[in-house]
C-alpha cells in the first residue's frame, strides 16, 4: 500500500510531506490544495489518507428518509423545500403514515423536516419512539441542530433535555445539516432566520457528551469564499478534537434551483466536487469518514469521489424531497444494486453498514479484514493488492462477518478463532505479546478485588479481552462484575466503575491518562505475572472455503509484508502512531513488544486460556485448539 | 510482470505489449492509470490547453439494414418513422448550420440499400462548393463499403471518388469493438474488424484523416478493448491517419441489447478507458473527452486522466438521442466547463488547428 506521486504541481510536495507524516494541515495550505491544478495528484494524496482510514471499504446503508412536514417558521433562501401553513402544497405526516413509509430490511431512518408553529413537543417524541418500537433494527437519525435549537427555545428545555428525551425515546444518532457554511457574513445574506455555528456546535458537542455521534456538513458552491470553506472545515477538527463524536463529514453541493440567491444557475462543477471531496478529507484528519452523497453531487460524481478520499455513498435515500425541489438531477432513489456496482467498479468493497458504520453485510469476494489498531500494521502495510481487499474492522465484526460467511480471510481475534475454528484454517501468524500489551487495558476506579459486584463498562470491539478480564477476574481474583458494553461511539463513561478499552484508544489513554479512573491494569502483564505465558490476542485464518490456491496467494502476501516491513516499525506505523499520539520511539517499542509468529509457547497459552474458558463454563468443550 | 514495471516502461517512452496492457487495466489502480495518462497528455500536448471544435452531427437517413442490436436509431425501409433527407435538403441544413458558427459537419445515416453512390458524392460536391464554412467529415466505414456494393466499385475508387470530390475526412464511427467474437454478437450484418480497419486503411493511404472511436460496455471482456486497441495502434503505424481516439459508452435506451446490458458503465469505467487508450495508443496525437456521452460532469474530469480535447458542441445529434441520453450544450457552456477544469479553451477544426483562444479566468 505504498503511494508514489509524480506531480504536476511542485508546491503540493511539501503538503504530501506533512500528510505522510500525519501532521496537520494549515488554513494556507488548504488554499494550496484547493488552488491546484493537479488533480490526480490531490486525489492520490486523499485517497492515500482514505486508506489509512477505512482501506478497500465503502459504506452504504439501507435507508429512508422521512420529511415529516413541510411548514417551516423560517424562510432561508436555499431552500425551495419549505412552505407555510395553509399554502396548497403544505403537508404534514401522521405517525401511521410515516410508519407505512419504513420496510422491515431499513437500517437507518432519517428524520428532518420543517419547523411548524404548531407541533407539540411530544409529537417529536412519538415519531422516534414509534419507529424504534416498531423497526427495533432500524437505527434512527433524526433532527439537525436547527430542529433541536428550535425544540430547546419553543418547548422550554434545555437542550441537554431535549436530546436526553429524544435518546431516551430511541434516537441513535444526529444528521449534520443546518450547519451551512460557519461564516456569519454568508448566514446574513442567505440564512438570517437560521441558528449560527456556535449553536450548532453546543446541540452537537452536548449531543456528542450524552453519547450520541453525529454527522457533519457543508453547504458549498453558492456566494461562501474558497477561505470559508477551509475555515468551516477547521472548526469542525477542532471541535472533534474535544468530543470524538463526529462519524463523518458530508460535503453538499448547493443545488441553484429556483433559489435565485446566485447570478447564475450552474451546479458546481465536477472539479470543484472532487476537490472538495479530496480536501476535506486531508484538512479533516480527525473525522472517521468523508460521504460522497450522490444526491447532491450526482452518481457520475459520487461515482469517481471514491478515489479522491470518500468511503460512504449514503444510501439507497427512499422519500428525498428537499434537495429535490431545489432542482437536484440526481435520481429520487438508487437502487442497492446500482450503489454496488458503481462501489465494485471503483475498486472497493460494498460494506452495507448501519448507523454507526458497523458492517452488516460485504458484497465482495476476496475480502481479507484487518484490524484497524497499531500492531496490525506489519501485516499489511507492504501488503500488494492483486485479487484481494482490504476491510478495517472490529475484531468482533469480523467473528460476525466470517460466521456470515461474508469475509475470507483475516487476523481474528482468539475468542472467534476458537469458536469457528471448524470453519477456519490457521495461517501460522498471530498477535501475541511477551510480557505486556499497552493496547488491552483495565481503566479502574477501584482495584482488582474492590470490583466485586461492581459495573464494568467493557469494549464493543472484541470478546477476546472481555474473556480475559473475566477470567482474570473470577480466577485470579476471585471476584465476579457486571460487564456493560459500550457502543463505538462516544460514551458517558462517569457511570462506571472500571473501563475495559483495547487498541488505539486503550493506547491513547494510556499515555494521556483517564479521567476519573486512577488505576491501570494491562491485562497481558497480569495474565504474565499469573501464568508466566504470553498471551494470544489474535490469530490469522482463512475461511476452510477459500481454495487452496487463493489461501496459498494470500500466505504469500502476509509473509512477503512481514518480510519487507521488518523490524523497522517506524516506517511502516510511525504514521499510525503519530495518528494517536505516541512518539515514533514509543510506537517501535510498542511493536517490538509483540510475537507475530505462532510458536509452540503461543499454543501453549491459547490451550492454557481454552481450559480456563472451559473452567469457567465460557466454552463448552474440550478440543484441541490449534491445528 | 508488476504495475511499476509496467508504469517505469511507459514512463521511460516504451511501448506496452497487449499483454501488458490487459494486465494494467486489470490491476493498476485508477488514479495511477490516471496520472500516467495525463503525463503522456502533457508530454504530446504540453499546453494547459484543451481544444473543443463547433459541429454538428445530422444524419441524412435513419434507413438501415444491417440490425445492430445496440442502436435505437435506425428504421428499415418502409417502417415508420423512416426517413431520407434529398441532397437539397441537406445543403440547406448545413448553411444553417454555417450560420450558427458549425466548422465541422459529422454526417452519417444508415446504411441504406438504394441511394445511389451519385447521391453521396453529390452531397460532397456542393457542400464544399455551396457551403465552404464547413469541413466535410462524412460517412462511416460501413456506408463506404455499403456505396462499394451498391456502386459495384471497389473500395478505393469509391474512396478515391469522395476524395476528388472534395472530402478529406472521415468519422470513426461504426468500430464499436474490432473484435469478431463481440461483432457477430451485436452486429453480425456489419461486417468483420478487418473491413472497418481496411476502409481506413485505403482512405489513410489515399491521404484521409479519421478519427478512430470504441464503443464499450456491452458483451465485450478486458481483453477485446485491448484487441481493439492494439488493432488501432497497429493501423496508425501505417500512416498516421487517425487525428484523435474517441471512446464512448454503449447507452441501452429503446435497443434490443437493453434486456441484457440494462444499464451504461459507470464514470469510472470510462475514466479507465480514456487513460488505458492515452497510455497504450502511443502513435495518436489526441484523445478526446466526450461530455456528450458520459455527462458533463464526467466530461470535466475526463479532462485530467488523458484526453485533451472536448469534442464537439453538438448542435444536432440523433443516435443517442433515440437511447434517451440526451445532453446539450452550447459553445459558451463548453468553454466555460473547460475553464471550470483548470484549463484554457482552444476552439479548433476538424484537424485540430487552432481558430481561437479563450484563457481561462478561473483561479488557477
Amino acid at each position: 500500500m505504498n503511494t508514489t506521486i509524480h506531480f504536476r504541481d511542485n508546491d503540493l510536495i511539501p503538503i504530501w510531506e506533512k500528510v505522510q507524516n500525519g501532521r496537520r494541515l494549515s488554513l494556507e495550505e488548504g488554499l494550496t490544495l484547493y488552488g491546484t491544478r493537479d488533480l490526480i495528484s490531490l486525489g492520490k494524496m486523499a485517497h492515500f489518507v482514505q486508506q489509512q482510514k477505512s482501506g478497500d471499504a465503502v459504506y452504504f446503508v439501507l435507508n429512508q428518509k422521512i420529511e415529516h412536514t413541510n411548514i417551516c417558521v423560517l424562510s432561508c433562501k436555499f431552500c425551495d423545500f419549505a412552505t407555510k401553513k395553509g399554502e396548497p402544497d403544505a403537508y404534514e405526516m401522521t405517525t401511521d403514515e410515516i410508519l407505512s413509509k419504513i420496510t422491515p430490511d431499513i437500517a437507518e431512518v432519517h428524520i428532518t423536516g420543517g419547523m411548524p408553529p404548531d407541533w407539540p413537543w411530544e409529537r417529536y417524541l412519538d415519531i422516534v419512539r414509534s419507529i424504534h418500537e416498531r423497526f427495533p433494527s432500524a437505527d434512527v437519525k433524526a433532527y439537525t441542530a436547527v430542529e433541536i435549537d428550535f425544540f430547546h427555545k419553543k418547548f422550554r428545555l434545555s437542550i441537554e433535555e431535549v436530546l436526553r428525551q429524544l435518546q431516551a425515546a430511541g434516537l441513535r444518532t444526529m444528521p449534520g445539516g443546518g450547519a451551512e457554511i460557519f461564516s456569519e457574513r454568508v448566514r446574513k445574506l442567505l440564512f438570517n432566520q437560521k441558528i449560527g455555528a456556535k449553536a450548532w456546535f453546543d446541540v452537537h458537542k452536548t449531543a456528542h457528551r450524552l453519547g450520541i455521534p453525529t454527522n457533519s456538513t457543508m453547504l458549498y458552491g453558492h456566494v461562501e469564499t474558497i477561505e470559508e470553506r477551509l475555515v468551516h472545515m477547521m472548526k469542525l477538527r477542532e471541535a472533534q478534537d474535544e468530543t470524538g463524536g463526529f462519524l463523518t463529514f458530508i460535503p453538499l453541493a448547493f443545488q441553484p434551483g429556483d433559489t435565485g440567491i446566485k447570478p447564475t444557475n450552474r451546479f458546481t462543477s465536477a472539479i470543484d466536487d472532487l476537490k472538495t471531496i479530496a480536501v476535506s478529507r486531508l484538512m479533516l484528519d480527525n473525522v472517521p469518514h468523508i460521504k460522497a452523497y450522490w444526491v447532491m453531487l450526482t452518481e457520475e460524481v459520487a461515482s469517481v469521489a471514491l478515489n479522491f478520499g470518500a468511503d460512504d455513498m449514503d444510501g439507497t435515500v427512499g422519500g428525498e424531497k428537499i434537495a429535490h425541489d431545489a432542482g437536484a438531477i440526481s435520481p429520487m432513489t438508487m437502487a442497492k444494486d446500482q450503489i454496488i456496482r458503481i462501489i465494485k467498479d471503483a475498486g472497493k468493497i460494498p460494506v452495507e453498514r448501519d448507523v454507526f458504520y458497523h458492517p452488516l453485510h460485504v458484497h465482495s469476494d476476496h475480502v481479507v479484514g484487518k484490524i484497524p489498531y497499531l500492531n496490525s500494521i506489519p501485516f499489511y502495510a507492504n501488503f500488494e493488492k492483486r485479487r484481494f481487499r482490504i476491510l478495517p474492522v472490529t475484531p468482533r465484526r469480523m467473528g460476525v462477518l466470517s460466521t456470515q460467511g461474508e469475509l475470507d480471510a483475516g487476523l481474528f481475534s482468539l475468542m472467534d478463532y476458537i469458536h469457528q475454528e471448524d470453519e477456519l484454517d490457521q495461517l501460522g501468524w498471530c498477535i501475541a505479546t511477551r510480557d505486556q500489551v499497552k493496547s488491552v487495558m483495565l481503566f479502574s476506579k477501584e482495584g482488582w478485588r474492590g470490583l466485586n459486584g461492581k459495573t464494568i463498562g467493557i469494549t464493543d470491539d472484541t470478546a477476546t479481552s472481555v474473556q480475559l478480564l473475566r477470567v482474570l477476574l473470577e480466577r485470579k481474583y476471585g471476584v465476579r462484575a457486571t460487564f456493560e458494553r459500550l457502543h463505538g461511539g462516544v460514551n458517558d463513561y462517569s457511570r462506571f466503575d472500571a473501563v475495559l478499552l483495547i487498541g488505539d484508544e486503550a493506547l491513547r489513554r494510556n499515555k494521556t491518562g483517564f479521567d476519573g479512573f486512577e488505576l491501570v491494569y494491562d491485562l497481558a502483564a497480569e495474565w504474565y505475572d499469573w501464568k508466566k505465558l504470553p498471551f494470544v490476542f489474535a490469530v490469522w485464518a482463512t475461511r476452510t472455503t477459500l481454495p487452496a490456491e487463493t489461501a496459498a496467494e494470500l500466505r504469500g502476501l502476509i509473509e512477503t509484508s512481514l518480510e519487507r516491513s521488518g523490524t523497522d516499525f517506524v516506517r511502516v506505523a510511525g504514521m499510525h502512531g503519530r495518528s494517536i499520539g505516541l512518539t515514533d520511539f514509543e510506537t517501535q517499542q510498542y511493536l517490538e513488544g509483540f510475537n507475530f509468529r505462532l510458536g509452540e509457547r503461543e499454543k501453549e497459552a491459547i490451550a492454557v486460556f481454552r481450559d480456563l474458558l472451559v473452567e469457567t463454563g465460557i466454552v463448552q468443550t474440550k478440543q484441541p485448539t490449534i491445528r | 510482470m508488476t504495475l511499476a514495471g509496467c508504469f517505469a516502461r511507459v514512463r521511460s517512452g516504451e511501448r506496452l505489449s497487449s499483454e501488458e496492457g490487459l494486465f494494467l487495466l486489470q490491476n493498476a489502480e485508477l488514479l495511477d492509470l490516471g496520472e500516467l495518462a495525463n503525463e503522456i497528455r502533457f508530454r504530446k500536448n504540453p499546453e494547459q490547453r484543451v481544444t473543443f471544435v463547433i459541429d454538428t452531427n445530422p444524419n441524412y437517413s435513419n434507413v438501415c439494414t444491417i440490425d445492430c442490436i445496440f442502436c435505437a436509431f435506425y428504421r428499415h425501409p418502409g417502417d415508420q418513422g423512416e426517413y431520407t433527407y434529398s441532397v437539397d435538403e441537406m445543403i440547406l441544413k448545413f448553411k444553417e448550420s454555417a450560420t450558427k458558427g458549425v466548422t465541422t459537419i459529422l454526417l452519417q445515416g444508415g446504411v441504406h440499400p438504394d441511394l445511389p453512390f451519385e447521391y453521396y458524392v453529390d452531397l460532397v460536391k456542393r457542400t464544399v462548393k455551396e457551403v465552404p464554412e464547413v469541413y466535410p467529415h462524412f460517412y462511416s466505414t460501413s456506408e463506404i463499403i455499403g456505396m462499394a456494393n451498391i456502386s459495384g466499385l471497389t473500395i478505393p475508387q469509391v474512396l478515391q471518388r469522395l476524395w476528388d470530390a472534395g472530402l478529406r475526412s472521415l468519422p470513426g464511427g461504426g468500430a464499436e469493438i474490432l473484435s469478431d467474437r463481440v461483432k457477430k454478437k451485436i452486429s453480425h450484418l456489419k461486417g468483420t474488424s478487418a473491413d472497418w480497419l481496411n476502409v481506413m486503411r485505403e482512405a489513410h493511404r489515399i491521404g484521409y484523416k479519421s478519427t478512430a472511436t470504441m464503443m464499450y460496455g456491452h458483451l465485450e471482456k478486458d481483453e477485446d478493448i485491448i484487441e481493439h486497441l492494439d488493432a488501432i495502434r497497429g493501423l496508425q503505424d501505417e500512416y498516421r491517419g487517425f487525428t484523435a481516439f474517441v471512446p464512448w459508452s454503449f447507452k441501452p435506451g429503446n435497443t434490443p441489447l437493453e434486456k441484457i446490458i440494462p444499464t451504461y458503465a459507470t464514470p469510472t469505467r470510462y475514466l479507465q478507458m480514456l487513460a488505458i487508450s492515452r497510455i497504450y495508443l502511443d502513435n495518436f496525437p489526441h484523445i478526446q473527452a466526450s461530455w456528450f456521452s458520459e455527462g458533463k460532469k464526467t466530461g470535466q474530469i475526463a479532462l485530467h486522466f488523458g484526453a485533451d480535447d472536448f469534442g464537439g458542441t453538438l448542435l444536432e445529434e440523433n443516435v443517442h438521442a433515440a437511447a434517451n441520453f440526451v445532453n446539450k450544450t452550447n459553445t459558451d457552456e463548453c468553454i466555460q466547463l473547460i475553464h471550470e477544469s483548470g484549463f484554457d479553451a482552444a476552439q479548433r477544426t476538424t484537424l485540430y488547428e487552432i481558430l481561437s483562444v479563450h484563457p481561462s479566468t478561473e483561479a488557477a
